[in-house]
């Protein structure tokens, strides 16, 4: 088995994840900031739905290695890598892990803040589908989910510095530039431009979904006999 | 000014000035009395924040007067003294009433007196901003109420 060099991770997931960075960087400042950049909060939770949504389709038709299926981390997997005999490429079963942990951590703070409220001016999009104390549960959900999301991203960064400091490789220039040293016939297939826009094209209607826009504004109460007082 | 803007800036003065008269001359309350009077206090303001917001995003029509009467219920009741319906122990349910204030709120009585401080001081800018009846010089005063609001909550409201 030669080791050359093998296109790992596609175009596609290498956008998502980069702009997941940014994405969601972005939504933790503003949701801390608060003010009048909890529009932008909402805006940006909206992207990450969209990316999330784009990501689960991927996962099932995207390039080898962005496939759940490739990399999902069974019990036998993980045993076998922290012996020290695990052998492919991509995600290991221990950074599949944390893949998974991440995406459904996102999923459910990005579910909750599509139905929170700040009890001051600010609510999610999908807050008038639902009723207040819901939604305060929800807000409280979202409030305490960040913190392991807070944890996990941590875990993260820890676990590339690791990897670079004591192991000797390089995990983010595959996810830049794609390519990684590897074994030829682990070269990545699959996930052309069709199932690309397939994949876009899901990722755009959730995002609608989720934005609230197609909900019809509730029919206005009847309006108050006076209004001058 | 019009008369309604000085009338409502005179008002905040004097509540502002009151703020220790108030605070020694209130009726006895019972702690479910507190409580709901706090909520209903908060549940107001939020009423009237969102009807700044709808103005300021375009989603009804600006219109001044409204955006005065907002601000000036919000500054009046930012700076109504409210101080006072934290009663000790009223960080527990009474009766039917339930409240989500955290019992740090004594024991912080530094953080309660910052917090309350930037509240009171972004209540008063948004009245003197609106009454302005410039959007423009409205908007930075709503974001800074909300952020103050949001002060408070972080460090003295359960999830």
């Amino acid at each position: 088995m030669t080791a050359s060099r093998i296109r790992l991770w596609d175009l596609p997931l290498r956008l998502f994840h980069w702009s997941l960075v940014a994405t969601v960087l972005g939504a933790i400042s503003t949701g801390l900031i608060g003010g009048g950049w909890m529009v932008w909060h909402g805006r940006q939770g909206l992207a990450v739905v969209g990316l999330l949504a784009f990501r689960l389709v991927w996962g099932f038709v995207g390039s080898t290695h962005a496939r759940f299926a490739a990399f999902f981390p069974t019990p036998g997997k993980i045993a076998a890598y922290l012996r020290g005999q695990w052998q492919g490429v991509g995600h290991n079963p221990l950074g599949a892990l944390s893949v998974f942990a991440l995406l459904g951590l996102l999923s459910v703070q990005v579910a909750s803040g599509l139905l929170a409220n700040d009890d001051i001016a600010f609510n999610g999009p999908l807050y008038p589908l639902i009723d207040k104390a819901l939604s305060d549960a929800a807000t409280g959900w979202h409030r305490l989910v960040v913190n392991a999301l807070y944890l996990l991203l941590a875990l993260h960064v820890a676990a590339i510095a690791f990897h670079a400091r004591i192991k000797r490789q390089n995990l983010v220039r595959p996810m830049i530039t794609g390519w990684h040293e590897g074994p030829a016939e682990q070269e990545s297939r699959g996930g052309g431009l069709p199932l690309f826009v397939c994949a876009l094209i899901v990722a755009l209607a959730v995002t609608y979904a989720a934005s609230g826009m197609w909900i019809p504004a509730p029919a206005p109460l009847a309006p108050a006999p006076t209004m001058d007082w | 000014m019009t008369r309604n803007t000085t009338r409502a800036l005179t008002t905040a003065v004097l509540l502002l000035l009151s703020g220790s008269v108030l605070a020694q001359q209130l009726p006895q309350l019972k702690p479910d009395e507190v409580i709901r009077y706090r909520k209903a206090g908060y549940a107001f303001m939020n009423w009237n924040m969102t009807k700044l917001k709808a103005m300021l995003d375009g989603s009804v029509p600006f219109n001044k007067d409204q955006a005065l009467a907002a601000a000036a219920s919000i500054n009046s009741t930012v700076n109504s003294g409210m101080g006072a319906l934290y009663t000790p122990g009223s960080d527990k349910d009474s009766g039917n009433e339930k409240t989500r204030l955290k019992s740090e709120f004594f024991t912080q009585p530094d953080k309660v007196k910052e917090v309350a401080g930037a509240y009171r001081i972004a209540g008063t800018k948004l009245a003197a901003a609106a009454a302005t009846g410039d959007p423009s010089q409205i908007k930075p005063a709503f974001d800074e109420m909300g952020k103050a609001c949001k002060g408070c909550h972080e460090a003295f409201r359960k999830d």
